[in-house]
């Protein structure tokens, strides 16, 4: 259930609504990044570092995009895979092999089942590029180079396959919530 | 009047995180005027959080362990050449503190360690690798830039040592390290970043 005032808050730079968004949002941006990251402290920063972006700069952010929840878990998840890609090699590399006794992350077998169900749908061709660039967090030269596809074929692939795993995971609603 | 190119499987790529910062930004200017595209992207977003939900958050207990700091403080700037000539001088005073450097391989194989990411505005990636005992720090920020390495503790600034260019990054190994409370990084007499030992 979407919070119109809490969105139009956080589109007005409403500070009360950026606390309200953290509290109500926060742990989902956590996850995602941790997710990317597998570094909790790394988390806990790249979503700190979002909200304070947000909140220096103009966020973009109105009602009429879609969810606030949507817009932040895009922005830390975008923000994470920045870090991940602008730091060197050898910073990844110890981050995961110190945190990956840590990486545990409760399951919520229903939605995974769920997803599990639309991933399934998916062409091998799709599915192949969503299973790099989504949960891999690889680039598009990078998906292209080991599938030793054109970039193109990588883009147009994962475009398509996130239209149709739309339309597996959200059900069509009247007012377009 | 709306934009006549619009942004296409752009929405898609820049959900999914494969954009870059020019192509996002050039994303985020055309949907502030384009209700299609806006549209669009808002769709891409809500796909991207429905594959999330597969791991359950608690919320309270995520903004309790780590609240929001919209105003981070600032270090008054006066303040910094001060903390500099202190740490002059009690790194002078303790110049066998820091002295021994070996490989931060072993000493990880053989400690138990935590690590800390170091945060400040325009400020290169970097962390700190440290034994729980604070037995020894190793601090790695990315690039070939020399950082002085400064650790804090009981209200006094030790001068650690300095990074030293390494391949893709600058690095500082250091044993028989003091129990600070927090590493920064110097350049020059500025604080560029500071991390938390906790």
């Amino acid at each position: 259930m979407r919070d119109a005032s809490l969105e139009d808050g956080f589109a007005r730079r409403d500070a009360v609504a950026y606390e309200a968004a953290y509290r109500s949002f926060g742990a989902r941006m956590h996850a995602t990044a941790f997710r990317l990251l597998r570094d909790r402290e790394g988390a806990h920063e790249c979503v700190h570092d979002v909200f304070l972006h947000l909140w220096r700069h103009r966020s973009g952010y109105v009602r009429a995009r879609g969810s606030l929840e949507a817009f932040l878990v895009t922005c830390v998840r975008n923000a994470a895979l920045t870090q991940l890609r602008s730091g060197n090699r050898r910073l990844k590399m110890i981050s995961k092999l110190e945190t990956a006794e840590e990486y545990v992350m409760e399951e919520d077998p229903i939605e995974r089942e769920r997803i599990a169900r639309a991933l399934a749908q998916l062409s091998e061709g799709q599915a192949d590029v969503v299973e790099r660039a989504y949960y891999g967090g690889m680039t598009l030269s990078e998906v292209a180079t080991e599938l030793s596809i054109p970039i193109g074929t990588v883009k147009g692939r994962l475009s398509s396959a996130l239209r149709a795993l739309r339309r597996s995971l959200i059900p069509e609603t009247s007012d377009g919530t | 009047m709306e934009p006549k190119a619009h942004i296409g499987e752009n929405a898609e790529l820049y959900a999914v995180g494969t954009l870059d910062a020019r192509e996002r930004a050039a994303v985020e200017t055309h949907v502030s005027e384009c209700s299609e595209c806006r549209r669009r992207l808002g769709e891409a977003e809500e796909t991207v959080l429905a594959l999330e939900r597969d791991v359950r958050v608690d919320p309270l207990a995520f903004a309790v362990a780590a609240p929001l700091r919209l105003h981070r403080r600032e270090v008054p700037a006066w303040w910094l050449p001060v903390a500099a000539a202190a740490a002059l001088i009690v790194g002078m005073a303790l110049p066998s503190l820091f002295a021994q450097r070996e490989s931060p391989t072993l000493a990880m194989i053989h400690s138990h360690f935590n690590h800390a990411q170091f945060s400040g505005s325009n400020a290169p990636p970097a962390k700190v690798i440290y034994a729980r005992d604070r037995s020894w720090y190793y601090v790695i920020v990315e690039g070939s830039h020399r950082y002085g390495v400064y650790g804090v503790g009981n209200g006094r600034s030790v001068e650690i040592g300095s990074t030293q260019p390494k391949g893709e990054s600058s690095e500082l190994f250091v044993r028989d390290g003091l129990p600070f409370d927090r590493v920064e990084l110097r350049d020059g007499v500025r604080v560029i970043e500071a991390a938390m030992i906790r």
